[in-house]
């Protein structure tokens, strides 16, 4: 059974863990999407929301700019990001070295605390 | 001395000296910061084609052809026209400054010593490249979907910040649309503003970048290109 509110304390506690690398990927980033062609679901459709820039900085770097307070609501999108957007394939080439899979990977142990997994028995989002 | 001859004053005087001193003290403390964030993965291994030199003068070509095919697939490969863009725009960004005779000029007044200077039309040729390389990152940040998905206001005033010392430079040497006085007064104050945030703000990839090509092990520095990001384990 999933639960209904976030707790926020296991989350705050991955944050705080890896706070240091949170941080300097979200400064880092000069949004400049370069890193776009790495990605092989963004080659294959050339949606912007399959950018690995795009994906770290609206789950990992929401959390923490949230400092893990989110809703249910929004939990569960940070999900469909690092779940059913990403396969962590770890093929993402950052310019300045961003360990974006590293950071991805970090969302979805958040993810796990709360309950929210890939759900298999789900045909995958459209894109 | 009027009023805006004192900030002139001050201004052209004992703040930028306190601009340098942050700069140089925020860039030496941001990099003890980040270097005690590295650590060791595993140990970098040179590629072999850097290691056998002495190889045939066949198998040499064929590997350089393997290289120069391998192009494609990287970013110059993928986006050719934006690195070109970006490539223009980071070195004139730094040698306008730097080899600008009427910087030198202040440097020689100030220490006694100087850079050699490009020539007037130079510099304003490379500062105009500056200033349109910028005006095609900003368009850019505003119509490619892909950009914009990810932009926040605070990319586009950084840009702004970065093209404004060379545009109110630019506008001052040509005493173009306010008086000289003001517009340099403006171009001091932007550019020592550059100078405090590079260590602070997103500008610190100017540091970051070095860190990212020579310390990240494999394909960022001298190693096999091979894709291999080191997970930790985590409880």
């Amino acid at each position: 059974m999933a639960k209904k509110n976030i707790d926020t304390a296991p989350i705050q506690k991955i944050l705080k863990k890896n706070k240091r690398e949170i941080k300097l990927g979200l400064k880092v980033c000069a949004h400049c999407s370069l890193c776009a062609e790495s990605c092989f679901l963004y080659q294959a459709t050339k949606d912007p929301k399959y950018m690995p820039s795009y994906k770290f900085i609206n789950s990992i770097g929401r959390l923490y700019r949230k400092n893990g307070k989110l809703s249910r609501g929004e939990m569960t999108k940070i999900r469909d990001i690092v779940w059913h957007d990403c396969v962590l394939c770890s093929r993402c080439y950052c310019p300045f070295g961003i360990n974006i899979p590293s950071l991805i990977a970090l969302a979805r142990q958040a993810c796990r605390t709360q309950d929210l997994y890939r759900e298999y028995d789900k045909e995958p989002t459209e894109g | 001395m009027t009023f805006q001859d004192q900030i002139l004053y001050i201004v052209q005087g004992p703040i930028v000296w306190i601009a340098f001193m942050i700069f140089v003290a925020g860039i030496i403390g941001q990099t003890f910061r980040l270097s005690r964030m590295i650590r060791k993965n595993q140990p970098l291994r040179i590629s072999d084609s850097a290691k056998t030199v002495k190889n045939k003068k066949k198998e040499r070509w064929q590997r350089w052809m393997h290289h120069i095919g391998q192009v494609k697939t990287t970013m110059i490969g993928t986006s050719p026209f934006l690195t070109t863009v970006s490539i223009i725009f980071h070195i004139c960004l730094f040698i306008t400054p730097i080899f600008l005779m009427g910087h030198n000029v202040l440097l020689k007044a100030a220490i006694g010593l100087s850079l050699p200077s490009f020539s007037e039309p130079v510099s304003d040729i490379l500062t105009l490249i500056v200033l349109f390389c910028g005006l095609f990152f900003l368009l850019r940040r505003l119509l490619l979907r892909r950009v914009r998905i990810i932009t926040t206001p605070y990319d586009i005033l950084l840009l702004l910040v970065v093209v404004f010392p060379f545009f109110t430079g630019f506008l001052a040497h040509h005493h173009l649309l306010l008086n000289y006085k003001l517009m340099i007064m403006l171009h001091i104050i932007s550019g020592e503003l550059i100078l405090i945030m590079i260590p602070f703000s997103k500008f610190f990839h100017m540091i970051f970048f070095f860190f990212g090509r020579f310390l990240i092990v494999n394909e960022y520095s001298l190693g096999l290109p091979k894709r291999n990001w080191q997970f930790q384990t985590r409880e």
